[in-house]
C-alpha cells in the first residue's frame, strides 16, 4: 500500500492517533500536499456516503472527521498561503429557537472536509445574524441553516428569507429531521439534504 | 368490558383485546418520587446532582445540558473517577411518604403503579461529557467508556433498589434515547457490546423484585435494536417513530414486545395543533398498525403534551377509532 492509500485508509477507519505520522511519512516519501489532502477528501466523500446509506454511525463519521482534521494540521504548514484547495466560506447555524447541535455539527466537519472554510454560527441563530456573517466573511458562497424542532421550521423560512433578500445570489441549502425537499423549495432554498453526508454532496453541487 | 389491564394485557399476547389501549391509560406515574434529581425551571440554569449545568432558555419545550468549554463536567473520559461522582441515595425521614401514600391510593387493579427513571445510562454519558465526545470515545478510550457504563449501572442499580424497597412500583418507565428520527446512535454491534449487558442487569433486578411491566422510551428509530430490547426484559417499547417500520415489527416480534407510538408529537403537538389533524394521524396509525401489539400513542416520553389540550384530545381520537374498528 503507497503513503497516499495508507492516509486515506486510516482516515475511513478514523485512526486519529495514528494519522498525523502517516500524513509526514506520506510528504517524506513525496507525495504532493495537494495529492494527500485530495485523498482525505475523497475518503471523507466515502464515509459521507456509507453514513448516508445506514451502513456506519454518528460515531465512525466523528472519528473520520476528526482523523482528517489531524491529518490537515501536518499539510497546513506545507500549504500555507495556497487557497486554490478551497470551495469557499460556508455560513452554518442551528436557526432561531431551537439548541439541537448535533446534527449541525456533524454538517459543519462534512463541509469542512469536502474543502469548505466553515463559520459556525452556533445555535438559536436569528435569520439577521446569517446575514451580518455574509457582510463580515470574505468568499461566503454558501449558507447551510439547520432546524430539528417542527416549531422552528417558521425561523428556517425566515432565515432563507432574510437571506435571500439580502444577498438574492446567495445559495443557501436546508436541513434537519422536519425538513422535506418540498418544503425547502417551498420557503426558497437552493437545495436539500437529509443527511450530513448527502449535505456534503449537495453543497458541493451548489457552488460548483 | 375488559379493564384496562385485562384490555392492555390482551393487546400484549395477542389476544383479544376489546378496544385499543388509549395511550398512557395503563401507567399511574408517581412523579412524587425523591429521586433527587435537579432540574430548572422554565428561564433557569442549574447544576444538577451529578455536577452537570442544565438550561431551560425561555421559548423552549426541554431543558438541555451545557457543554461549552466552560461548562462541560468531563471533557476526557479516562480521567471519570475524578470528576464522575454519582448522587447520594440517603434520602430525609419521611422523604417516601408522599411517593408512598400515592402510590397507595392507586386503583391496582386496573393500573400499574409506575415509577420514572431518566435520563438512562447511555443519555448519561453524553450528559457528562457532551455527544460528540461521548460517541468518539466509544472508539477512543473504549475501555474507560465501559468503566464508566458499569459505575452509571451500579447507580441505577442503586436507585432501583430504593424504589422497589420503598414503592414497589409494579411498572418503571424508562427514559435512554438511543437513536435520531433516522437512525440508531451506536452500530447495533457497539450499542450491544457496551449497553445489553447493563440494560440485562437493570431490567433484570426489576423485573426479580415484583415489576412487572418494563416501559422503555426512545423516541427515535431502533427497529436494530429491537432483538437487544428483548434480550434486556423490555415489554413496551414507548415512543416507536413511523421512521421504523411498525407493521413489520410487529409481525416480527409482536410475540415478544410490544410497541407504542406511532404518532410523531412533532406533527400533532404544536402551538397552532388541531382536532382534525391528530384525528388523521391517530386514524393512520391505528389503521396501519392495527390492534395487537402495538398501542396508538404520542411519541412523548410521559403522559402530557407540550402544548395544552394535545393529550386529552389524542384520547378522544382513539376512542374514536375503538369505536370504528373494534
Amino acid at each position: 500500500m503507497s503513503k497516499i492509500e495508507e492516509v486515506k485508509a486510516l482516515v475511513e477507519a478514523g485512526k486519529s492517533k495514528k494519522i498525523a505520522a502517516a500524513v509526514q511519512e506520506a510528504l517524506d516519501a513525496g507525495d504532493k500536499a495537494q495529492d494527500i489532502l485530495d485523498a482525505m477528501v475523497a475518503s471523507m466523500s466515502v464515509v459521507g456516503d456509507k453514513f448516508s446509506a445506514g451502513e456506519i454511525f454518528v460515531p465512525e463519521m466523528l472519528i473520520a472527521a476528526k482523523s482528517m482534521s489531524k491529518g490537515v494540521e501536518v499539510l497546513k504548514p506545507v500549504m500555507a498561503g495556497d487557497t486554490s484547495n478551497s470551495l469557499g466560506t460556508c455560513i452554518m447555524g442551528t436557526v432561531a429557537g431551537d439548541l439541537h447541535d448535533i446534527g449541525k455539527n456533524l454538517v459543519v466537519m462534512m463541509l469542512e472536509s469536502a474543502g469548505f472554510d466553515m463559520v459556525d454560527l452556533g445555535v438559536d441563530v436569528p435569520a439577521e445574524k446569517f446575514v451580518e456573517a455574509i457582510k463580515e466573511n470574505k468568499n461566503v458562497v454558501l449558507v447551510a441553516c439547520s432546524g430539528l424542532l417542527t416549531t422552528t421550521m417558521p425561523a428556517l423560512k425566515e432565515a432563507v428569507q432574510t437571506v435571500k433578500a439580502a444577498f438574492p445570489d446567495m445559495k443557501v441549502i436546508v436541513g434537519g429531521a422536519p425538513v422535506t425537499p418540498e418544503y425547502a423549495a417551498e420557503i426558497g432554498a437552493d437545495g436539500y439534504a437529509p443527511d450530513a453526508g448527502s449535505a456534503a454532496v449537495k453543497a458541493k453541487e451548489l457552488v460548483a | 368490558m375488559l379493564t384496562i389491564k385485562e384490555n392492555l394485557k390482551e393487546v400484549m399476547t395477542g389476544g383479544k383485546p376489546d378496544r385499543f389501549v388509549k395511550q398512557y391509560e395503563f401507567l399511574q406515574m408517581i412523579m412524587s418520587v425523591p429521586s433527587g434529581r435537579v432540574k430548572p425551571q422554565i428561564g433557569e440554569e442549574v447544576i444538577n446532582e451529578w455536577g452537570v449545568t442544565i438550561r431551560w432558555p425561555e421559548g423552549q419545550i426541554a431543558a438541555f445540558p451545557v457543554h461549552d468549554a466552560e461548562h462541560i463536567l468531563l471533557k476526557d473520559v479516562t480521567e471519570w473517577k475524578e470528576y464522575v461522582k454519582a448522587p447520594s441515595m440517603e434520602r430525609s425521614e419521611g422523604a417516601w411518604d408522599q411517593a408512598i401514600a400515592d402510590a397507595n391510593a392507586v386503583d391496582r387493579d386496573n393500573k400499574y403503579v409506575a415509577a420514572f427513571i431518566a435520563p438512562g445510562v447511555f443519555e448519561m454519558t453524553h450528559y457528562l461529557m457532551g455527544m460528540e465526545n461521548a460517541l468518539m470515545s466509544f472508539y477512543e478510550e473504549p475501555e474507560a467508556m465501559q468503566e464508566l457504563i458499569d459505575y452509571l449501572t451500579e447507580f441505577e442499580l442503586d436507585y432501583a433498589k430504593a424504589l422497589v424497597e420503598n414503592l414497589h412500583p409494579d411498572a418503571i418507565l424508562h427514559h435512554d434515547d438511543w437513536g435520531s428520527q433516522l437512525s440508531t446512535f451506536l452500530s447495533p454491534a457497539m450499542f450491544e457490546e457496551f449497553f445489553l449487558e447493563s440494560y440485562k442487569k437493570i431490567y433484570g433486578f426489576y423485573k426479580a423484585n415484583g415489576v412487572e411491566l418494563i416501559v422503555h422510551h426512545s423516541d427515535s428509530f431502533a427497529a436494530t435494536l429491537v432483538p437487544n430490547m428483548i434480550e434486556m426484559g423490555v415489554d413496551i417499547w414507548q415512543g416507536v417513530m413511523n421512521t421504523n417500520n411498525i407493521p413489520e415489527m410487529i409481525k416480527q416480534y409482536g410475540d415478544k414486545i410490544t410497541f407504542m407510538g406511532g404518532i410523531h408529537s412533532g406533527i400533532i403537538d404544536h402551538p397552532d395543533w388541531s382536532q382534525e389533524q391528530i384525528a388523521a394521524e391517530v386514524k393512520r396509525t391505528c389503521e396501519e398498525n392495527g390492534k395487537i401489539y402495538f398501542i396508538p400513542s404520542s411519541c412523548q416520553g410521559l403522559p402530557g403534551s407540550s402544548f395544552p389540550g394535545v393529550y386529552e384530545a389524542t384520547d378522544v381520537e382513539v376512542d374514536k377509532m375503538t369505536k370504528q374498528l373494534f
